[in-house]
């Protein structure tokens, strides 16, 4: 039933065609995972004629899954050189997954390179590439509103849009996808498939859902009613039913800063002094105060409501969240304290296409090369608008903390695999570091969440400080996420289910009851790790090995305030994280 | 004894001074005195909480010294 719509970008040709049957227990992840695995050879040049970059929703897309709206994108990424996943909120998924598409697959290049493209899906399952070279250079909200102005008055539309960082082919690059609202502000941010977009000349994607139901169910009842129990679950249990709802993401700001874990300043410290100015209830208070809103989902059927508006001092819209890990990269790890620097830092990267968490650690490793000081907003906007508009230090600071620290001479680089880190210190929290060395991805928190028994006392407790479990908690968090991803859920509804049983259970049962299949607990973990499988055999293909499964050396030696701790867990326990990529390939049929 | 508690998010009400805020306010306790103690002189509600004793996790029923810095976090998470 569902398709794959393949865009030829070579030939500028468009194919329908029956999602394979060895893919139909796909989606999400798995799906963009296994598609790049089939068609890209892993020493592919990521922004060359081999490179492919494909767009699923979930499994559950086009359902009323509850938080079942999220949007994969996938390609071999320009920044790890691996096989990336990146996931988006917005509109989008759920408009492809009504018109039953499963994925959409761009390939090869345009032959001329200054041609620009705009890829519409119309509701009626039509689609067509228009050129629009007068697109060339637009930003991310132009393109939303010139789109706007070639829709009709009663669309119901989503766009996915490339700004000109993925234009410019910079390693940062990430694509945007419309909120409910239009605004292009939800970024599948992390790994540079902006600059794939924009390899392709594909400048944005219209996806038409007008009029379009909900997709139909192999057992309505049944799908309905697990439906519901997992609704209540993530409406009832206090992280998913009031902490996100009332606080949004960056609740974790204070949370984190207590535990000693709040990288800051470059990751030289583990306390920010001035955290109440980025504090995610500082945030609330002013965002209520100016008449912002506070509270709404990404995407449509979101029963969490993790979302807000900043506006500024007149009420006018800026950005969405900010979002924790953009508070934190634009704020505290730059020794910024004003929310409205960070805000319009996290705009400028939303015009530009620009992942803030790159950016954020961008700006802190040039401020750490003394080139300008930390805590500095209006040098800091500068440094950031040089990618465009020109000056010190220009283009570079687009391809991220890796390249600014090694032009600058900056002897702390944080990231791994050539992608920066989040918002979390692994010298403080022990779990995270694990997954930002075993992961896939490159340093990436959402990979496995360990911040959850780490931190948060949810799904149990394993102390930050301490080495004993961590490996194993990062293994099964990655799993659990790289599920998650397939079925185009939301991570956040990971809090209620690593802490209501029943919650787990529900999402088998919508998945059984939507597809007809047999799903059980030991068909999601199975999808899981068939899904991270696809991605470490990648990589090994790419040239990976044990070595680039670490943390900077630094990590290991130089302690970290307040608790003075360094990075200890063994390299052993960092390699037992991928212990079932052999047994799953095998069984999977690819070795 | 004297020990500093801060109060997180909604729980942020629930400090004796009425002001709100995240900033600690100094206690002066008797020897002895339990977290638990301090979470039942509050008010605070009766739910899952994240508490902190000079930045790491405590128990509940731990007793304070002086000179402590406590923070109670409700549940929350983002990400």
């Amino acid at each position: 039933m569902r398709e794959i719509l393949y865009v030829d970008m070579s030939t500028l040709s468009i194919e329908r065609k029956p999602l394979p049957e060895k893919w139909h227990r796909y989606g999400g992840r798995a799906l963009t995972d296994a598609i790049v695995y089939d068609m890209v050879p892993p020493t592919a040049d990521p922004l060359g004629q081999e490179n492919v970059l494909v767009f699923a929703p979930g499994l559950l897309g086009g359902t009323t899954a509850p938080n079942g709206g999220r949007l994969s994108i996938g390609a071999k990424s320009p920044l790890t050189g691996g096989l990336k996943e990146s996931n988006a909120g917005g509109q989008a998924a759920h408009g492809l997954g009504k018109l039953k598409i499963a994925a959409i697959v761009v390939t090869g290049k345009p032959a001329d390179p200054d041609a620009r493209y705009m890829l519409t899906i119309e509701a009626d399952g039509s689609a067509k590439l228009s050129r629009v070279d007068e697109w060339a250079g637009a930003s991310n909200y132009a393109l939303a509103d010139a789109i706007k102005a070639m829709r009709p008055a009663d669309d119901r539309y989503s766009t996915i849009t490339n700004g000109p960082a993925g234009e410019a082919g910079l390693k940062a690059a990430g694509i945007a996808v419309s909120d409910m609202k239009g605004y292009p502000n939800r970024f599948a941010g992390r790994g540079g498939l902006g600059a794939v977009m924009g390899s392709k000349g594909l400048k944005a994607i219209v996806v038409s859902d007008k009029g379009l139901p909900y997709l139909e169910h192999a057992d309505t009842e049944a799908f309905d009613a697990a439906m519901k129990r997992f609704s209540t679950a993530l409406t009832t249990h206090p992280v998913s039913g009031t902490g996100l709802p009332t606080y949004g993401t960056n609740v974790l700001m204070n949370i984190l800063n207590e535990a000693g874990g709040l990288p800051t300043r470059n990751f030289s410290t583990g306390q920010f002094e001035d955290v109440e100015g980025v504090s995610g209830e500082k945030q609330r208070e002013v965002t209520l105060e100016r008449g912002g809103n506070v509270k709404h989902g990404c995407h449509t059927g979101c029963v969490i409501q993790c979302s807000r508006y900043w506006v500024d001092k007149d009420g006018a819209y800026v950005t969405k969240g900010p979002e924790y890990e953009t508070a934190w990269a634009f704020g505290t790890d730059c020794g910024i304290s004003d929310m409205d620097v960070v805000a319009e830092l996290d705009r400028i990267c939303g015009e530009y296409g620009l992942d803030t968490i790159e950016m954020g650690n961008t700006l802190a490793v040039y401020m750490d090369s003394g080139a300008i000081p930390f805590g500095d907003g209006a040098a800091a906007i500068k440094a950031l608008k040089s990618v465009f508009e020109g000056g010190a230090p220009g283009r570079i600071i687009g391809d991220g903390a890796e390249a600014v620290g090694i032009k600058f001479g900056v002897e702390h680089i944080p990231v791994v695999k050539h992608q920066a880190m989040p918002a979390y210190e692994p010298r403080a929290v022990q779990g995270i570091g694990v997954t930002y060395a075993t992961s896939t991805q490159g340093a990436d928190h959402t990979a496995g969440y360990t911040i959850t028994a780490n931190i948060l006392g949810v799904g149990g407790t394993v102390d930050p400080l301490k080495t004993e479990g961590q490996s194993d908690l990062s293994k099964n968090l990655q799993i659990a996420t790289a599920m998650l991803d397939a079925l185009g859920l939301c991570i956040f509804v990971a809090f209620p289910v690593l802490d209501i049983p029943d919650a787990f259970v529900a999402i088998f049962d919508m998945a059984a009851a939507h597809t007809g299949d047999v799903w059980d607990t030991d068909e999601l973990l199975r999808l899981g790790r068939e899904t991270l499988t696809f991605e470490r055999l990648f990589n090994e293909g790419a040239g990976f090995t044990a070595a680039d499964d670490r943390l900077p050396v630094w990590m290991k030696t130089l302690p970290l305030p307040p608790h003075n701790t360094v990075f200890e867990v063994t390299d052993a326990d960092l390699d037992a994280v991928f212990d079932f990529v052999p047994e799953t390939a095998k069984a999977m049929g690819l070795r | 004894m004297k020990v500093d508690i801060a109060l997180f998010a909604y729980l942020a009400d629930h400090q004796p001074d009425g002001l709100g805020g995240r900033h600690a306010r100094t206690f002066d306790l008797p020897e002895g005195t339990t977290i638990a103690d301090m979470i039942a002189t509050l008010g605070l509600p009766d739910q899952p909480r994240v508490v902190f004793v000079n930045n790491r996790h405590a128990a509940e029923d731990s007793v304070l010294h002086d000179g402590d810095r406590l923070a109670i976090f409700p549940p929350v998470a983002g990400g």
